[in-house]
């Protein structure tokens, strides 16, 4: 028998790995990678507020706030984003955007609340080994939910991100569906970094599935090499930990985003 | 301000000999800044059409207008029947590593409004795809991703996409781009056909001179109408000059047809 912990953080690692072969995939073939940060940077807006909020007696949440300003934070940039007719490629301005707005934002709510502000940036930091069994909980059923939302909508998914004036001539509800999808991104980003932290969020769901495009003969090629460069540097960070004094999280991270500069060498 | 209306029932205004497309004096902007202005054409069904106009003149902004995808902010675009619209290649993200198959298939699968559970194809809808493949000879690299392809090839699989569908209209942005030349008449020769059967197609290009023998109508752009009409009719010295700012020498060939010697003006 695993002790608990250990239990818990394998599965953890499951779930980040579901999340960042879906997600991520969706995020890097959208041409918004900054988003995943973006989100995560608005959900500290987002968390403050709540804290705020609680101070004036009633309770909301600290997630729920961050959940709320993230998708807040997409949606804008989805609409901003969109200037030169339905081109793809100006989303990640609008994020940066956005993201120095949000984060504006956190730091006017941070400097309001009088209790200590550890809380919001709690949400950026997580621990692999410290999850609760809560965290675990919310982390699977939102997993849940984009398994079964990228199922469902992947076409549409891929069309909106491919090219979006042919998918709007034939009929398609374009901003509809885009949407959705930066709403799932979000979604997916604050929740899994509520449990673990951003700094593996970032490094699982960019890294994976840019390196796995650099080699990819098909898009399944990308959905399943993600997952399992995902799912490599999660064990390894947990079985390093356990020989070496580093936190499981860190060791993960920096494997997840090695592969992405080592992939470059090997391509050249 | 009129929305431009769809009709995609075989209404009363359906069949050969009958229009395809009404434009109505459309004028469309982008952010207030006007692209096109004051353009009215009629195209009949079955015909060929070669949108023409140096860069900027708002050919791609009329066929949005055709497709939908763009509002007129004045006037009225009506069409008659199915459309398939293919894009200028940059305005594609080439970034995705889906195979050619599934490229082409994800017109078929998008075609209509209703939401499509099953991504299977038909064996009819496979076959649609094969033959949009096979005709601008792509077939052979089906399996290859998208990512991998010569810009040229990957133009020739976005015209399959379009083509897939089987539309009534196609309207097809610079198609030929980056084409090598045996493929380029492949190409034309089939859209030919097409029109002879009964479908339109109305494509921008800015060499007509490859396709001026099957071409039935030119329109020529520049921010409006500049003319519309029979290749002879639009291709005047007067025109081109209105169009290009220059005027463009028009040789007759021996069967009659103008072709304008674009990049062939001797000092
Ligand atoms: N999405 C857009 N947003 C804002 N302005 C646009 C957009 N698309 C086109 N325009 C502007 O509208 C005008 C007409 O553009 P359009 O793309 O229709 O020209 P074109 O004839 O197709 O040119 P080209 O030969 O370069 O393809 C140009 O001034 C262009 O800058
Ligand atoms: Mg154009």
């Amino acid at each position: 028998m695993l002790p608990p912990f250990l239990e818990r953080a394998l599965l953890a690692v499951v779930l980040i790995s579901v999340n960042a072969s879906l997600t991520g995939t969706f995020t890097v073939f959208r041409n918004a990678s900054f988003l995943v940060a973006g989100a995560a940077h608005a959900a500290l807006a987002g968390a403050a507020l709540a804290i705020i909020i609680e101070e004036l007696g009633f309770h909301v949440p600290v997630l729920f706030g961050g959940l709320v300003f993230a998708v807040i934070a997409s949606l804008s940039a989805g609409y901003a984003g969109k200037g030169k007719l339905n081109r793809v490629e100006d989303l990640n301005t609008a994020i940066a955007v956005s993201f120095a707005f949000s984060m504006s934002l956190a730091v006017l709510f941070i400097s309001m609340i009088r209790e200590y502000a550890a809380r919001v940036w709690g949400l950026l930091i997580g621990d692999l080994f410290l999850l609760s069994y809560s965290d675990l909980k919310l982390m699977f059923f939102a997993t849940l939910t984009v398994i079964l939302i990228s199922l469902l909508f992947y076409r549409a998914f891929m069309f909106v991100s491919f090219d979006p004036e042919v998918a709007l001539a034939y009929g398609m509800n374009v901003r509809l569906y885009d949407y959705l999808l930066l709403s799932m991104i979000a979604v997916s980003v604050v929740v899994i970094m509520g449990g673990v932290g951003a700094i593996l969020v970032f490094a699982m769901f960019v890294a994976p599935p840019a390196t796995a495009v650099r080699f990819a003969k098909s898009t399944g090629f990308v959905f399943a090499m993600s997952f399992l460069i995902s799912l490599f540097s999660g064990l390894l960070g947990i079985y390093l930990s356990f020989q070496l004094p580093f936190s499981p999280g860190a060791i993960a991270a920096l494997t997840a985003s090695s592969t992405y500069f080592i992939s470059a060498f090997l391509k050249k | 301000m009129v929305k431009a209306v769809k009709m995609d029932e075989n209404g009363e205004n359906y069949g050969k000999g009958r229009k395809a497309v009404e434009v109505r004096d459309i004028t469309c902007a982008y952010n207030g800044h006007v692209a096109l202005k004051d353009v009215s054409m009629d195209v009949m069904r079955g015909e060929f059409v070669a949108v023409m106009g140096p860069n900027g003149s708002g050919k791609t902004t009329l066929l949005r207008a055709i497709a939908g995808i763009v509002k007129p902010v004045k006037g009225e675009v009506r069409v008659y029947g199915s459309i398939s619209y293919m894009p200028q290649k940059d305005y594609v993200n080439v970034n995705i590593p889906m195979k050619v198959w599934d490229v082409v298939a994800m017109s078929i699968l998008a075609k209509g409004k209703k939401f499509r559970w099953s991504v299977k194809l038909s064996e009819e809808e496979k076959k649609a795809v094969e033959e949009a493949l096979r005709a601008v000879a792509m077939f052979e690299l089906r399996n290859a991703p998208f990512t991998d392809l010569s810009g040229g090839q990957q133009q020739r699989v976005l015209l399959a996409r379009s083509l897939a569908t089987k539309p009534d209209i196609l309207l097809l942005d610079e198609p030929f781009n980056g084409v090598d030349l045996p493929t380029q008449e492949k190409i034309i020769n089939l859209l030919s056909e097409l029109s002879n059967g009964g479908i339109t197609v109305i494509t921008v290009v800015h060499n007509v001179s490859p396709l001026i023998h099957h071409v039935s109508k030119i329109a020529l752009l520049n921010k409006t109408l500049i003319a519309c009409g029979k290749p002879e009719e639009v291709l005047t010295a007067e025109n081109t000059l209105r169009a290009y700012g220059v005027s463009i020498p028009v040789t007759v060939c021996e069967e009659g047809y103008p072709h304008p010697l674009f990049g062939d003006i001797h000092g």
